[in-house]
């Protein structure tokens, strides 16, 4: 048994819960302890953390670590979000946290921080593999911005951000100095228009019937059974608007007594239900589910599927490959010359495992790259290495680490353009060696598959590879003419010589 | 109904005359104690601790009490109390029935007492002028090896100003004249030393009988010898009390511990509140001691007798009278669950456990910890103490367990009340071992008594609780009666560590599973419960509600309580002290009684009963039906679910209104009675429970015996 501490360092808040995991009792929560921070204002306001507040902070965290060892906790991960993300000393608070209280905070992109939640959802077992099978949204509605993710049976096919969280959505109201009678039609005309275009480019002719809603006040109340049907955080959409409706005639002190709830929160409550009526008005939803998870789960789930300690009940990869392929869409790349492309370059990957010493997740990504590798054809046939490269970087892939990301749009651009070494890679970005090591060896397995299907016109109906010595034996089952793969070939066959000092060779296989 | 008409109804319930001043409400109290005291069926040496308690809760009483009215006076603060009396004509009333308590304090004293201790054996020398020769040879060497050396006389002339006297000390005030030149009366004063017993045994020339003689008599004999350039031309004993109800203000001082030590030196300077006399006092020597302490007629109490009969406490302690004392109460029993050489925490794993002190022992208690301390697999022992004994075996069982390397984390309330001196000594000693020490929050005293060992088994975590009603003491735990319960139950587990967290100073946490909490949840929760009962009523369900608690004056509380007995709820309330509520009131509280116990020991547990409709609920806790404990302290009220634990709680409350010997009966008239014993059987629920305890021990221990392989000694 594992005791593993997970602290979220959030924009408003610091928690950390404890869990004991092992693989006969899954994962149990036997702490949950919170501290009131405003790092988010700080770095909202001026873009700094304050000294002050830096020094809360590490009180905090040293005070944690002492509950952590009351635990003898063996492990522990820490993640900041949006408030230690955006900030502009982010390294030299980081670094002063970790000389301070020997806590390694790592950053957390937007869209990590959104796929821990939902691995914590997933972990929730029962329920959600029920009402994935129908059309169900995530809307993670977060101080600074919502996260919108659809399934398509029992598969997250794609997501998207909307920079409309209820603290921003507060003090926008704040600002206009207005009653609290005039946020509903003031919500409605901020958030409809971004909702009108996710509907277009997103939901379409999907039919949504659930909804699973990740927040910190309507699962306060559905959780507590407030508002819920039989079990705990499920309700009737109906029941549910009957319910708030009957909330807006009381006052936030009456709220206050009746929810357990600071007064600040009650606002921050009615915000976020005004935010997901106009969703659930979107999507024409009839069942909500608030699992009640927090980011802690999904960091300890993901600490718990790493170590496989617990095995995974979804599959998050399945995912990833599904949101991508739905990207590739947008941009009309080829879902059958990806497919194929997607073949060759991991038939080549396998077989080469021996000498690249790469792992199951750069077989992902590589599978991504594949995916994505002509997006930017959508922009421009001449400069497909840049336009790939800046579409990748600019779309939120779910899974994806913001260096994972990286590797993968280099290894697009490369596989069109010409490869750049360390040093002038370097200068452009902050990837690390092993980073860069991970592009050329994707990107040389890429241009040689790429080189396998120059005519787009999936020649090879089989494609086998064999590792000799040194050379890479790679047969392609085929009747057709390949002059043009063969003469493209070996020029991209010397970055892979460069890369692996292994040669590949093609020989055709004449089928009857 | 629409809203207006509820606003009525509740309206009804609140109304002023419907209410009892807390502070008379309080005064009925100690003179329910002080009827123990006169109660002939009691031993004698029980009947002077009685009278000593009522003495000791009437200076708190003074200190606490009036004095918050006095502070109200001064500020020209009028607005009404729940009974709708403004401070003015609160304390006129007060004052009238304090002086009628000291008069009948007094009256038993001199002639029930002192004649029956006469013939006890024991003589009480009342004025030195009645010692003997052979006597007053003895004192007077007594006084001047003993007591001459630790006194300070004071004289007041022009060039030395009036000294302060100190709030609570005895003194003697006297008045001097120059031996030589001029005629002018001064005034001059002497402590009588605390730091001596206040008790002087003399000698006794009668075989089997004993004499003292009070320590001021001999420095009054004496007084000649302070002031040697003068004659005494009177000399008397005075005694003052000073306000001391002092709030500490949190938000405003940098660190806690210094104010409150601050605080404690000023509280002897606080304005003088009352000034006792021995009746028969110089009218001279009187009219300089009030005009310099600036206190008002009303205020001086003429007193036909020594003053501060605290020291009675101590006269029961003198050696040769355990035969005037209570000792049909058997001591505090062993838990037949938790035998001495058990797993406490494998019991406490297999069943919930209740105690019931002080018939039952509270030794596991100290033991739950003292263990906690010694196991290597307790990770942590987390606790809230606020008011612990002097050399406390919990204090170093804890200490104990920081230096083994356990967290350890204390919550020592500072904030109790006249005890601070003592908390701060041992909060300190708890720091150097390496205790995590967490003095209070700001702006509320935490009253919750709560006990969290975590341990790490074999399948994970394992909380391990006690909750109870009482402080952890073990020396009150001898003379209070209180419920405290252990179990390992994992709801209550995980709310007592966000307990712990909250008082860390984490946030709260996103919801509880079992307990309540004051400030935040628990008066609502009460309320909550009322009105269940009343919705009960309204339906034609039975309904009814048995509260036992130490005192009762909040109005919300009770304006539920009115609007429960008025739809018809059976409420049955065991109210030790202070009680607002009145009873019989046509169409209010016609269903409600009030039962109070003054016993051998101290009601103080909380128990609330709630029928519910058959699917009964109970609770204990640490807090009172008062503003205070709802509103202005950490307090946590829990259930006791198991059904054999449910059922010895229900036992708890059955048997205290069934009482015919120590029960009073709250009349609609506001008096108390003695329970009308007529047809009843003699029961004394004190007396009941202490037997009911010694046989489930005597039980268990003969279980225990059984299983031993008795030899066969004779052939059949």
């Amino acid at each position: 048994m594992k005791t593993f501490a997970a602290i979220d360092v959030g924009s408003f808040e610091l928690s950390m819960k404890i869990f004991e995991i092992s693989a006969k009792m899954g994962m149990r929560e036997i702490d949950h302890i919170m501290h009131h921070i405003d790092l988010g204002m700080d770095t909202y306001a001026t873009g700094k953390i304050s000294y002050g507040r830096v020094d809360e902070l590490c009180r905090y965290l040293n005070e944690y670590t002492q509950i952590m060892k009351s635990y003898k906790a063996s492990e522990y991960k820490a993640y900041g979000t949006s408030a230690i993300r955006e900030t502009e000393n982010t390294a030299i608070i980081l670094d002063q946290v970790q000389q301070r209280t020997g806590i390694r905070i790592e950053v957390i992109s937007n869209l990590e921080q959104r796929f821990l939640d939902y691995k914590a959802i997933a972990f929730k077992g029962g329920a959600f593999n029920q009402l994935i099978e129908k059309g169900t949204a995530i809307v993670d509605i977060g101080g600074g911005s919502i996260q919108l993710s659809l399934f398509d049976k029992d598969t997250l096919i794609s997501t998207q951000n909307l920079r409309l969280g209820v603290l921003r959505i507060r003090d926008y109201l704040n600002h206009l100095d207005v009653g609290r009678a005039q946020y509903g039609m003031l919500i409605g005309e901020l958030v409809d228009s971004q909702l009108a275009v996710f509907r277009k480019l997103y939901l379409k002719e999907k039919q949504i019937t659930n909804i699973i809603v990740v927040d910190d006040y309507i699962s306060h109340l559905m959780q507590k059974k407030f508002v819920s049907g039989e079990t705990a955080g499920q309700v009737e959409v109906e029941a549910f608007h009957q319910f708030m409706r009957q909330l807006q005639e009381k006052t936030p002190q009456e709220l206050t007594h009746a929810f357990d709830m600071p007064e600040e929160s009650v606002i921050l409550l009615y915000i976020s239900y005004l935010l997901l009526s106009r969703i659930i008005a979107v999507m024409d939803a009839k069942q909500l589910w608030a699992p009640g998870v927090t980011l802690c789960d999904g960091i300890a789930y993901e600490y718990a599927e790493k170590n496989k300690i617990i095995l995974p009940n979804h599959n998050f990869e399945q995912d990833i490959i599904a949101c991508t392929q739905n990207i590739s869409k947008r941009y009309r790349g080829s879902r059958k010359r990806g497919e194929t492309l997607e073949k060759i370059a991991l038939t080549i990957y396998d077989s080469m495992k021996r000498i690249h010493g790469l792992g199951e997740r750069d077989r992902l990504l590589l599978r991504i790259a594949t995916l994505l590798h002509d997006c930017g054809k959508y922009i421009s046939l001449v400069n497909l290495g840049e336009c790939s490269y800046s579409i990748i970087m600019a779309t939120e892939i779910i899974g994806l680490s913001h260096i994972e990301r990286e590797i993968v749009a280099n290894v697009v651009k490369y596989n069109h353009l010409e490869f750049e070494y360390y040093d002038d890679m370097g200068r452009q970005s902050m990837l690390d060696k092993e980073s860069y090591l991970k592009i050329a060896k994707l990107t040389a397995i890429l241009r040689v598959a790429n080189g396998l299907d120059r005519s787009h016109k999936q020649k090879f109906k089989n494609v086998k590879t064999r590792l000799r010595e040194n050379e890479l034996v790679i047969t392609v089952e085929t009747n057709e003419d390949i002059t043009l793969e063969k003469g493209m070939f070996n020029h991209r066959a010397e970055f892979f010589e460069e890369v692996y000092s292994v040669r590949p060779v093609i020989k055709q296989k004449r089928t009857l | 109904m629409g809203k207006d008409s509820d606003k009525q109804e509740t309206g009804k319930f609140t109304d002023s005359k419907y209410y009892t001043n807390r502070e008379l409400s309080w005064i009925l109290f100690n003179k329910r104690v002080l009827s123990e005291a006169r109660d002939k069926q009691i031993p004698l040496m029980e009947r002077v601790k009685f009278l000593s308690i009522t003495a000791s809760n009437l200076d708190e009483f003074f200190m606490v009490r009036v004095a918050a009215l006095k502070d109200m006076m001064n500020a020209g603060y009028t607005k009404p109390d729940i009974a709708g009396l403004k401070p003015v004509e609160q304390w006129e009333l007060v004052n009238k029935a304090t002086h009628e308590l000291v008069n009948l304090q007094y009256s038993t004293y001199k002639r029930s007492l002192v004649p029956l201790l006469l013939s006890n054996g024991l003589r009480i020398i009342e004025q030195h002028e009645d010692l003997t020769a052979k006597e007053i040879e003895y004192v007077d060497r007594y006084f001047m090896e003993n007591v001459y050396p630790v006194l300070t006389p004071m004289a007041v002339d022009s060039s030395r100003p009036f000294p302060l006297i100190r709030n609570k000390s005895l003194n003697i005030g006297a008045l001097v004249k120059k031996k030589e030149g001029e005629e002018e009366l001064e005034f001059a004063t002497v402590q009588v030393p605390s730091v001596l017993p206040r008790i002087v045994p003399i000698p006794s020339e009668k075989k089997g009988e004993k004499v003292i003689i009070l320590l001021e008599e001999l420095v009054e004999r004496n007084i000649d010898k302070l002031f040697l350039n003068y004659n005494i031309v009177c000399a008397y004993p005075f005694r003052i009390m000073r306000n001391a109800d002092f709030t500490i203000e949190e938000d405003e001082t940098e660190d806690l511990l210094k104010e409150i030590e601050k605080k404690l030196k000023k509280r002897q300077w606080g304005q003088a509140i009352r000034l006792e006399v021995e009746s028969g006092i110089d009218r001279r020597l009187l009219k300089v001691i009030r005009d310099e302490l600036q206190i008002k007629d009303e205020d001086i109490y003429q007193i036909d007798g020594p003053l501060d009969l605290t020291y009675l406490m101590k006269m029961c302690g003198l050696e040769g009278f355990g035969h005037l004392k209570e000792s049909g109460y058997a001591s505090p029993q062993p838990v037949p669950e938790l035998s001495e050489d058990c797993d406490i925490f494998e019991e406490i794993r297999r069943h919930d456990i209740l105690l019931h002190h002080p018939y039952q022992t509270f030794a596991p208690v100290v033991e739950f910890i003292r263990r906690a301390a010694k196991d290597p697999d307790v990770l942590a022992i987390k606790q809230t103490l606020y008011r612990v004994s002097g050399n406390s075996p919990i204090i170093a069982a804890l200490a104990l367990a920081a230096e083994n390397g356990k967290q350890v984390s204390v919550l020592v309330e500072l904030k109790a009340r006249f005890d601070e001196e003592n908390n701060i000594g041992w909060a300190r000693m708890l720091e150097k071992a390496g205790c995590h020490v967490i003095y209070g929050l700001v702006g509320l005293k935490t009253h919750s008594k709560i006990t969290l060992v975590v341990r790490k088994e074999e399948d994970g975590i394992r909380r391990y609780v006690h909750l109870g009603t009482g402080n952890y003491n073990d020396a009150t735990a001898m003379l209070y009666t209180d419920v405290g319960m252990f179990t390992s139950s994992r709801p209550i587990g995980e709310d007592a560590t966000a307990v712990f967290n909250m008082l860390s100073g984490y946030s709260e946490p996103r919801s509880w599973n079992k307990l309540a909490l004051a400030p935040l949840w628990l008066k609502d929760k009460f309320l909550y419960l009322i009105a269940r009962e009343t919705g009960h009523a309204k339906a034609g369900r039975p309904a009814h509600i048995i509260a036992k608690m130490n005192a009762l004056c909040d109005r919300d509380v009770i304006a539920a309580l009115y609007e429960a007995s008025a739809a018809g709820v059976k409420i049955e309330l065991i109210i030790r002290g202070i009680c607002c509520l009145k009873v019989g009131i046509p169409g209010i509280s016609e269903h409600i009684s009030v039962h109070s116990i003054v016993g051998n020991y101290l009601e103080h547990s909380r128990i609330f009963y709630f029928e519910n409709d058959g699917a009964s609920e109970i609770y204990c806790g640490s807090a009172d039906w008062m503003p205070r404990n709802l509103e202005r302290r950490v307090e946590i009220l829990f259930p006791v679910e198991q059904p054999d634990l449910k059922e010895k709680v229900m036992h708890i409350l059955e048997g205290e209104l069934k009482d015919t010997v120590k029960s009073h009966v709250l009349k609609s008239n506001g008096t108390y009675e003695k329970v009308d014993k007529r047809g009843k059987p003699v029961y004394n629920s004190q007396l009941e429970f202490s037997l009911e305890a010694k046989e489930a021990a005597r039980m268990s221990q003969t279980k225990v015996n059984e299983r031993v392989f008795i030899p066969e000694t004779h052939h059949q």
